[in-house]
C-alpha cells in the first residue's frame, strides 16, 4: 500500500490542475505550488513555462525546491528578466498566467482575505498583486495547506481577492481550491465539494467549514498519488522537504528549516 | 566622477526625518542590509520615516523596530520561509507603525505617474475589492472612451532611494544582479539614489547576467562589503538561514533590543 502526506496529496492536486502550454506564476515561498507546477512538467504538462518572481522572467527550465539557494537555481532559467514592474504591469496581462493563491481567509463566494485579521487583531504580511490580477484575471486558483473553520468563514474580514459576484467587468473568481481534507469548485458562484483526499469523509469537511458547502453529484475519493508521482516529488524535485514547510507548524518546521538550511550549505558547488 | 564615492556614514546623512526612504532588492534578496544599520548606529537615527519598499524583509523590520519609521508601503513585509517579519507584524497590529496598503499595481502605477510626470495612472485593479476603503485617498477616474470606473493611482514621490549593488566604478556607473525588483524604478523617481557596493572597480566591465546603471543615475556610492548579508548577492553569497533564524528567535523570545545592540556591534 501507498502511504503519503497531506503535503504530497495537495502538491499532486496541483499538478493536476495544469494544462500543458500554460504559463505557471510562481509566487514568492509558496513550494507546495512550486512542487506540483515542476511535477506538472515532468509528467502531463512538458511544454508549461513559469513566470517566477524571483528574476521576474520567463522560465522553461526548472530547479529544484529550495530555501536560501533558490536565486542559483532559478535566476539564470530565466528567459527574459524584466523586473517587477514590468512583470507586473506588462508581462502578467499578456501571458495570463495561472496562479494558486494562499488566503488567510475564504467566504463561500471565494472572496479571500491577505490584509489584517480582527479578532484576534493580526496585521498579515501583505497582499501582494491578488487585488490587482483578481479584478481581470480567469486563472485563479486557490490553495489552503490546513483546512479550518477559521479560514473558510462565512464573513472575511476584508476582501483583498475577488470572488464570484455579478458586479465584476472582467475575469472571474476562483475556479478551483485544494486544502488538506478535499477538492473544491465554484458552482454557481457557490464554494463546492469535488472530492474528498483519502481518510477524509465530506462530513468532516463540512464540520470544518464555516458556512454550508455544495457538493458535486459524483463527488468521490480524490485518486490517491501513484508512485511514480511520489518518487518525483521525494528524490527529484523536493528531496530536501521545503513543500512540509507549508504543512507543518511550531517546533517541527522551525527542526526542519534548520535542517534544510544546513543541507543547502553542505552542498557543494553551490554559492 | 568626483565626490560620488563617499563612506557610509556621510552617505546616511542624506536620509532626514519624515523623509520617503525607499529601499531597494528583494525580501531576503540584495537589501542595504549595512546602510540601515550604519543608519541606526549613526548619532541621531532618523525618526517618523516613510518607508517604501516593493517588497519588505529583515532590513526593514530593523528600522521599525528600532522606532524610525512612522508609515509603511509595501506590497509584502516578512521573511518569507523564515515567517512573519516580528517587529512590523508587533507593531503594525497594534497601531503604533501606520500601514498605508499597497499592491503591486498601485506602487508601480505610481511610480510610473511620476516618471510620466502626471499625477495619476489608471487601472482596473481594486475595483471590488476592499482596498478602495482602506485607502480613502486613492479616487476612481472615469475613462472618457468608455465610461467604466477605473482606479486612479497617485504618483508616488522619494526622496532618498537605497540600492546594494555587487560593484561600482569611480565614474559612477553601478552593477546590479538580474532580481531587480523596482531597483530601476526606484533610480528613474527618487530625489536622491544612494548605492551601497561589494567592491569599487576602476572600471565596469559589461556581463551577460548582470544590469548596469549608467552614471550619473546614482548620486552617492559608498563601499559596503557584504553590505546584504543576511540577505544575499547573488552570485557572490547566498542568504544566510542561520542569522535570520536567530533574528527571529530573539523576537519571539522579547529581545530585540539586545539583538540589535549586538548586531550594530557585530556579534551576531
Amino acid at each position: 500500500m501507498i502511504t503519503f502526506t497531506p503535503d504530497e496529496m495537495i502538491c499532486v492536486c496541483i499538478a493536476r490542475q495544469v494544462v500543458n502550454g500554460e504559463v505557471l506564476a510562481q509566487g514568492i515561498n509558496t513550494p507546495l505550488v512550486m512542487a506540483g507546477y515542476i511535477l506538472a512538467k515532468l509528467t502531463h504538462a512538458p511544454d508549461v513555462r513559469f513566470a517566477s518572481a524571483i528574476g521576474q522572467g520567463i522560465a522553461q527550465d526548472w530547479s529544484p525546491l529550495r530555501v536560501t539557494r533558490v536565486e542559483s537555481g532559478w535566476l539564470d532559467k530565466a528567459l527574459m528578466h524584466v523586473g517587477f514592474a514590468t512583470a507586473t504591469a506588462d508581462l502578467l496581462p499578456k501571458y495570463q498566467p495561472k496562479e494558486f493563491f494562499r488566503p488567510a481567509q475564504v467566504d463561500a463566494a471565494g472572496n479571500f482575505n491577505n490584509i489584517a485579521l480582527r479578532r484576534p487583531a493580526m496585521r498579515l504580511p501583505g497582499t501582494g498583486g491578488i487585488p490587482d490580477v483578481t479584478t481581470y484575471s480567469s486563472h485563479v486558483y486557490l490553495y489552503v495547506p490546513r483546512h479550518s473553520r477559521a479560514i473558510f468563514t462565512p464573513q472575511i474580514d476584508y476582501i483583498s481577492g475577488l470572488g464570484h459576484f455579478a458586479g465584476r467587468q472582467r475575469g472571474r473568481g476562483p475556479n478551483y481550491c485544494v486544502t488538506d481534507l478535499g477538492q473544491f469548485d465554484w458552482h454557481d458562484g457557490q464554494m463546492r465539494l469535488l472530492s474528498y483526499h483519502a481518510g477524509v469523509s465530506a462530513a468532516h469537511i463540512q464540520r470544518k467549514t464555516g458556512f454550508a458547502l455544495q457538493v458535486a453529484p459524483d463527488v468521490g475519493q480524490t485518486p490517491p498519488p501513484t508512485a511514480d508521482e511520489l518518487r518525483l516529488l521525494r528524490e527529484v524535485i523536493d528531496p530536501l522537504g521545503v513543500r512540509r514547510l507549508e504543512t507543518l507548524g511550531g517546533a517541527r518546521r522551525k527542526a526542519l528549516l534548520r535542517q534544510i538550511i544546513q543541507q543547502e550549505r553542505d552542498m557543494d558547488g553551490d554559492v | 566622477m568626483a565626490g560620488i564615492v563617499c563612506d557610509l556614514s556621510a552617505a546616511c546623512q542624506h536620509v532626514t526625518d519624515g523623509a520617503t526612504l525607499a529601499l531597494g532588492g528583494m525580501t531576503l534578496y540584495r537589501r542595504p542590509v549595512a546602510f540601515v544599520a550604519a543608519l541606526l548606529a549613526s548619532p541621531h537615527p532618523p525618526r517618523d520615516l516613510t518607508l517604501l519598499n516593493f517588497t519588505a524583509g529583515f532590513e526593514s523590520d530593523l528600522l521599525v523596530g528600532a522606532g524610525c519609521v512612522a508609515t509603511v508601503r509595501s506590497v509584502y513585509f516578512g521573511l518569507e520561509s523564515f515567517g512573519l517579519a516580528p517587529m512590523f507584524t508587533r507593531l503594525a497590529t497594534s497601531g503604533a507603525v501606520r500601514v498605508m496598503d499597497e499592491t503591486e499595481a498601485s506602487l508601480v502605477y505610481g511610480l510610473r505617474a511620476q516618471m510620466a510626470g502626471v499625477g495619476f495612472m489608471p487601472s482596473t485593479a481594486w475595483q471590488g475589492t476592499d482596498l478602495l476603503r482602506l485607502r480613502p485617498d486613492v479616487q476612481t477616474v472615469t475613462d472618457p472612451y468608455t465610461g467604466e470606473t477605473l482606479t486612479a493611482f497617485p504618483a508616488i514621490s522619494i526622496d532618498v532611494a537605497v540600492l546594494h549593488g555587487l560593484e561600482a566604478d569611480e565614474e559612477g556607473n553601478v552593477k546590479l544582479n538580474q532580481n531587480l525588483g523596482i531597483d530601476l524604478e526606484l533610480v528613474y523617481t527618487a530625489q536622491t539614489v544612494i548605492c551601497t557596493v561589494e567592491r569599487i572597480v576602476p572600471r565596469l566591465q559589461k556581463s551577460a547576467d548582470a544590469v548596469i546603471v549608467p552614471a550619473p543615475g546614482v548620486d552617492f556610492i559608498a563601499l559596503a562589503p557584504r553590505g546584504a548579508s543576511p540577505s544575499s548577492c547573488h552570485p557572490l553569497y547566498a542568504v544566510d538561514g542561520e542569522a535570520i533564524m536567530r533574528y527571529v528567535d530573539a523576537c519571539q523570545a522579547g529581545r530585540f533590543d539586545d539583538y540589535l545592540r549586538e548586531f550594530l556591534a557585530g556579534d551576531v
